[in-house]
């Protein structure tokens, strides 16, 4: 039934796959958590301008499937006479914009759960803005909302398998070239499945334990 | 304390408000009001709930904007510019910032960030604003937590102090900034009964140094035992001040010995209840011992 011989002789090309995943979601997540920061301010400031602003991009990147922002990165910016991406650039772009605006919508939540007062003790002290939320507001912010991010990078890691259309050899793409090489479809398949599970279980069980963590501290942004 | 020797002579008073009014929407919650407070002076704001003490307060500091009159911290208007035309304008956040270092602000409820340590909370301001390096702000934070007696909690985060301990870090968070008015909103009515004297002593004790301070309270004992002026508000107006044997006398308006009435029935209720009532209060408010029978029991 499971053909150990192909399986044996798939594992280098499956690990380089694996690095290519882990990579562009990676990258992505890191990248659209600092394009978060910045969008979760507009989205909570005064100025109806900046809020409709943040707002816009929400509605702009999680409007839009993401495999058609790849698309519209690797394919279509070029027409316009920007510049050509590498396919990891424009995939790692993609993934960065998009999880970007996911990220903003879960930090929102954070940020409106610490108490108002708590910005106004900065601003009296003549801590500025950019600090105060740097130092103030995104530290609790992120410990509150710790579960939903960790979620957002699984749900990330899955939804990479989508950048294999700007031509990335992905885990699902080298999955696919093998499944399409020597037809055992249902092996290269289960292997494929089970990547992702062995990726996205450690990180499951690592949130739910800082979780708790955080919970039992005494960083508790809690009292 | 109306004189401390350590206070330079000043041309201006701390404070200065001139006929200032605050409106949220249609409802006047401040209007005209003036008052003057020295440096070195304590003044209590007393006055039923929703009279509009945490409003004057806040427009002290331009945490609300207030939209009649004028208010000068140390000589300087603090939030707005006025033009030519005398239209108002808000004042650059360059000159909000130094008025605002003027004042130190504590709250209600601490408002301490949770994520960091009391010498964190105590030292951040030093280190972003004042620009000290890590060692000089934690040096400096030390000893603002030594003045409010909790060197020893440095490394403690908030969740693991008491109330009053949060609250006596909030202090110290205010004066490592070395403000010249500490502004103080019911410091002590988050806390449990048997924490308010820690605090208030810590109060008792700034005042003493000659700090100048606005303190809206509801410890009558304390506003009676440590205010030069009292200031009574009622439906956003000031309807008595003075010296507190003066306000809690027997020229008093009807408004305010109703109100004294109510606080002291509320607390013989908690002394009937506890025999020995933390911050209690006058037994009487008749002419002139109120005011000595206010500090009974207090400290
Ligand atoms: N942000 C606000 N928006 C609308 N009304 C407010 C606001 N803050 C205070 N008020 C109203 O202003 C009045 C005075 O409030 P406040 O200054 O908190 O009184 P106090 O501190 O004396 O209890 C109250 O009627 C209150 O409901
Ligand atoms: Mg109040």
């Amino acid at each position: 039934m499971f053909d150990w011989t192909s399986f044996v002789h798939s594992l280098p090309l499956l690990g380089q796959a694996l690095l290519v995943t882990l990579k562009a979601s990676l990258a992505g997540n890191l990248f659209g958590f600092l394009i978060a920061i910045p969008v979760t301010a507009l989205r909570l400031s005064s100025r109806p301008l900046a809020r409709t602003l943040g707002a816009s991009y929400i509605f702009v990147f999680r409007g839009v499937p993401l495999l058609v922002q790849l698309l519209v990165i690797y394919y279509l910016l070029p027409t316009t006479g920007l510049p050509n991406l590498s396919p990891m650039t424009a995939a790692v772009l993609a993934l960065s914009l998009c999880s970007g605006a996911y990220i903003a919508e879960i930090l929102r939540g954070g940020f409106l759960a610490i108490p108002p007062g708590q910005i106004e003790a900065a601003r009296l002290l003549g801590i500025g803005a950019a600090t105060t939320l740097v130092r103030i507001e995104l530290p609790q912010a992120v410990r509150l909302t710790l579960p939903s991010l960790v979620n957002e990078l699984v749900l990330l890691i899955k939804a990479s398998a989508l950048i294999s259309v700007v031509g990335l050899a992905d885990l699902s793409r080298v999955a696919q070239n093998l499944a399409a090489s020597d037809y055992l479809f249902f092996q290269h398949y289960l292997v494929l499945a089970l990547a992702y599970c062995l990726i996205n279980l450690p990180l499951t069980f690592s949130g739910r334990l800082l979780e708790r963590h955080l919970a039992r501290s005494q960083y508790r942004a809690a009292e | 304390m109306s004189q401390s020797p350590t206070t330079p002579q000043a041309r201006f008073p701390a404070i200065r408000l001139d006929q200032v009014g605050k409106r949220f929407g249609d409802h006047q919650v401040l209007e005209g009001i003036d008052l003057e407070v020295a440096h070195s002076e304590v003044v209590c704001l007393i006055g039923p709930s929703g009279s509009g003490k945490s409003t004057l307060l806040r427009c002290m500091a331009f945490l609300e904007h207030y939209d009649q009159g004028e208010i000068y911290i140390e000589g300087a208007l603090i939030g707005w510019e006025i033009d030519d035309q005398g239209r108002r304008r808000r004042a650059s956040n360059r000159r909000l910032r130094q008025s605002r270092s003027n004042l130190g602000m504590v709250f209600q409820q601490f408002n301490l960030w949770p994520h960091m340590t009391a010498l964190g909370n105590v030292s951040e301001a030093l280190k972003r604003v004042k620009g000290l390096s890590r060692l000089d702000a934690e040096r400096r934070g030390r000893q603002a937590l030594e003045r409010v007696g909790l060197l020893d909690k440095a490394d403690a985060h908030p969740a693991r102090l008491s109330g009053g301990q949060q609250q006596r870090v909030a202090i110290a968070r205010a004066l490592a900034m070395e403000p010249k008015i500490m502004l103080f909103d019911e410091p002590t009515s988050a806390l449990d009964p048997e924490l308010v004297g820690e605090v208030l002593a810590v109060m008792k004790r700034l005042a003493s140094e000659g700090m100048t301070m606005v303190v809206v309270t509801h410890e009558m004992g304390f506003a009676a035992r440590m205010a030069d002026t009292l200031v009574f508000l009622d439906h956003g107006r000031i309807i008595a001040r003075g010296a507190p044997a003066q306000v809690f006398g027997e020229e008093a308006p009807p408004r305010v010995r109703q109100f004294l009435q109510d606080y002291l029935e509320r607390n013989a209720l908690l002394i009937d209840a506890n025999t020995e009532a933390p911050g209690a209060m006058p037994s009487s408010i008749s002419a002139g011992d109120g005011a000595a029978a206010a500090t009974k029991g207090m400290f």
